[in-house]
């Protein structure tokens, strides 16, 4: 209410207002018709069956989502996007903060490490999955080449049911690894000197410091990365949508619930069906990042 | 610092929310164009006169956009479609869709009222297109047209396109037939004599027996659970079986025919005649071939440019009919047509029609077939389709057509078909019987079916 009063106040008050509001209009309008009113749009989809071309929906209630519950590919997808999560995000992040504060360092060379490793960034995803589907095919693949001279037998990198989430996380952490670093090196950055002068003048060890210093203090920074990647993780498409195809006797247990949405909704175009699985993901993102954001008291250090 | 804590926030709830934006992104369009994108069109339709009169008038900056999913195809076409702009002065211009993306990109255009001028039409999706009229009627057309002559076209092929007996929504392009490829010097090395027509299926396996080695070199056969059209269908037709009944109400996954003919398959992949699963799961069939791994191939005459033109193929390999049934001595090819479609909510009505109507004409049909593009569709323009690559035995190609069989196909074939796709995988692998992968296809199948 006080503020309100104030607005009315001051001439230059209300002006700041107008041109506050001004100022966000057009990631407003950008928020809202591409990704607030699509939202509701997809809710309303899911309680149809939908005709092809966005014509003919006829109302079904729940029927989508009963049918969902029932059906074991999204369950089963379900539990491959966790595994993927579960890969990729630690690794991901534990290996672009080692990388961080071994670049943070004054050394020769540095911008050129740190390009090196932001690449995989540059480069577009599709291309990416493409090199590494090659790489890893079992048959004329580079990496069963180099094993095979070294005298190992071939392995079934991507057709292997039980391990081929391993080798596409591995494809997700190579290419988000640079990201992560930067974002830990600007972290690293804003860490005043003072402390690790201090601490060297008590006599931490480099390994102390990282842990009672650098962790701490990038903690909030950590906690941002690990957010947004189990949200980023959560909805991995692309490395499998073009590494494999569903000829593939791993499919099944790889695909993930975003690969499941883009088959229904795309593919045979079933649009009710595809919403009521993004949904369930849209849920399953929420609860994650609202535990997340409630246990972020026990280890983020804001000061 | 407060301040960190709401970015994050904020941050994440953006991060959420675009999610579910990608999501609805494509269902904007919902409300939209419902009524908009089909309406105002409809009345260029009825006054169709000659269009070869109406098109060289004015229209001649107007460039078409043509939609095709095979590259192969595109240096042929491109030609063809010269000698029609040097006719008529209308441009038009050729973009190649890949075959993963093109029924996706066909539909987000349809939905959001972009498709392309011209393109092709596949039996799959021609039902949907035709039930909400997204395509340009071309009966009145083709009825006044002094250039099309549709009884030139197999009658199967008019009749996929064709909604409810009523309305023609495109006209056939090509069709296609089924061929044995195989591999001249394996053969020589096994010994074995190359395939010809008095192979039956059981000579077929017998050599590819001889034709696989132990230490997993080489192996007889590479047949992917997917490919049906070229592959296992054959087989299911050549022994009196069906993939779904002729009024399209239900499966014919679990007559006994049909699952003997998948066991074959099957069984070959499982007793070791095929590559191992994995292998043939990353690779496609021809890539296995032109590696020198496999001995032989079915494949479709769609695959010719790929094939004809690698150097490998070229020195070893040669085409061959399929092999016949024993029992029933029936050797069919599946065999499918693509159709030239337009749009219904073209802004070159017009143009669009004059190039289809091109496309359908001798004339164009001849070349496509003497450029050994594809088999044209057009009856009597095939015979110099077998000199364009004189190295290979194509006639063998020709010789299929003495038993064609329409590629089954329905509504909603994509869904039962991609379900049928998914579950064949277990039989390959062995880990389910043919027996059981066919019985549970039929009952998915006649779910599918009963909801069309």
């Amino acid at each position: 209410m006080s503020t309100r009063t104030k607005v009315r106040g001051t001439n230059r008050a209300r002006s700041e207002f107008i041109w506050g509001w001004m100022f966000i209009l057009p990631t407003m309008i950008g928020l809202f018709i591409l990704n607030i009113i699509p939202i509701f749009q997809t809710i309303y989809q899911s309680f149809f069956k939908a005709g092809a071309f966005g014509k003919g929906n006829v109302f079904v209630g729940l029927d989508n989502y009963r049918r969902m519950f029932a059906d074991a590919s999204v369950w089963q997808a379900l539990i491959n996007t966790f595994k993927y999560a579960v890969v990729e995000v630690p690794f991901s992040i534990a290996i672009a903060l080692v990388l961080a504060v071994l670049l943070n360092r004054h050394m020769r060379g540095r911008s050129l490490y740190r390009t090196i490793y932001f690449l995989p960034m540059v480069a577009a995803p599709a291309a990416v999955a493409m090199v590494w589907r090659w790489l890893y095919n079992s048959e004329f693949g580079l990496l069963n080449h180099l094993l095979n001279t070294l005298g190992f037998d071939s392995v079934n990198w991507i057709s292997n049911p039980n391990t081929t989430f391993i080798w596409i996380a591995v494809v997700g952490i190579w290419s988000v690894i640079g990201y992560n670093m930067v974002l830990f090196l600007a972290g690293l950055q804003e860490i005043p000197q003072d402390y690790y002068e201090a601490a060297m003048i008590d006599g931490a060890s480099a390994v102390k410091q990282f842990f009672h210093i650098t962790i701490p203090l990038i903690s909030p920074m950590m906690f941002f990365v690990s957010v947004t990647r189990i949200i980023a993780a959560m909805q991995v498409f692309d490395v499998i949508y073009m590494m494999m195809d569903r000829n593939n006797p791993a499919f099944f247990k790889t695909q993930s619930l975003v690969y499941l949405f883009y088959r229904y909704s795309f593919v045979e175009s079933d649009r009710g069906y595809g919403s009521a699985i993004v949904m369930l993901l849209l849920l399953v993102i929420m609860v994650i990042t609202v535990i997340q954001i409630r246990m972020q008291k026990k280890w983020v250090n804001y000061n | 610092m407060k301040l960190k804590k709401m970015m994050a926030l904020m941050l994440t709830l953006v991060m959420v929310l675009s999610l579910a934006a990608c999501s609805g992104g494509d269902n904007s369009n919902d409300g939209g164009t419902d009524s908009g994108a089909s309406t105002d069109t409809t009345d260029t339709s009825s006054e169709s006169t000659d269009s070869e009169s109406s098109d060289t008038s004015g229209s001649s900056d107007v460039e078409l956009t043509v939609a095709i999913w095979d590259t192969n195809q595109e240096p042929g076409l491109t030609q063809i479609i010269n000698d029609f702009t040097e006719k008529t002065g209308i441009k038009a211009q050729i973009q190649v869709t890949p075959w993963e993306q093109y029924l996706t990109m066909l539909e987000a255009g349809a939905t959001g009222g972009s498709l392309p001028d011209v393109f092709w039409m596949h039996s799959n999706e021609i039902a949907r297109y035709s039930e909400y009229e997204m395509l340009l009627d071309l009966t009145e057309r083709i009825k006044s047209s002094d250039v099309l002559d549709m009884s030139k076209f197999p009658q199967e092929i008019i009749e996929i396109y064709n909604w409810e007996g009523t309305t023609q929504y495109a006209v056939p392009k090509d069709i296609d037939t089924i061929g044995l490829w195989y591999n001249k010097t394996m053969f020589d090395e096994a010994g074995v004599a190359y395939p010809d027509d008095s192979w039956t299926w059981e000579d077929f396996r017998a050599a590819a027996e001889k034709l696989t080695k132990d230490d997993g070199s080489q192996y007889g056969l590479a047949l992917r659970p997917s490919n049906n059209q070229a592959g296992w269908y054959n087989l299911v037709y050549g022994k009196n079986g069906y993939i779904i009944s002729d009024d399209k109400k239900s499966s014919g996954f679990d007559l006994p025919e049909t699952i003997e003919a998948i066991d074959f398959f099957a069984s070959m992949s499982k007793d070791g005649l095929m590559p191992p699963y994995e292998v043939l799961a990353e690779n496609e069939e021809h890539a296995l071939f032109e590696a020198g791994k496999v001995a032989m191939i079915m494949q479709g005459s769609w695959m010719l440019a790929e094939l004809c033109n690698n150097e490998y193929v070229i020195e070893n390999a040669d085409i061959a009919v399929l092999p016949k049934d024993a029992e029933t001595g029936r050797r069919p090819s599946i065999y499918n047509g693509l159709g030239w479609a337009a749009a219904e909510n073209t802004e070159y009505p017009e143009e669009a029609w004059a190039l289809i109507e091109y496309m359908g004409s001798e004339e164009a049909q001849q070349k496509q077939s003497d450029l050994g593009i594809v088999i044209s569709a057009y009856e009597g323009t095939m015979d110099n389709w077998t000199g364009a690559y004189p190295t290979f035995n194509l006639q063998a190609y020709l010789d299929m057509m003495d038993d064609l069989v329409i590629r089954p196909y329905s509504k909603t074939t994509v869904r039962w078909e991609n379900m049928a796709n998914d579950k064949m995988i277990m039989a390959w692998t062995g880990d389910k019987t043919a027996e059981e992968v066919c019985q549970e296809i039929a009952t998915e199948m006649n779910a599918l079916l009963a909801e069309e």
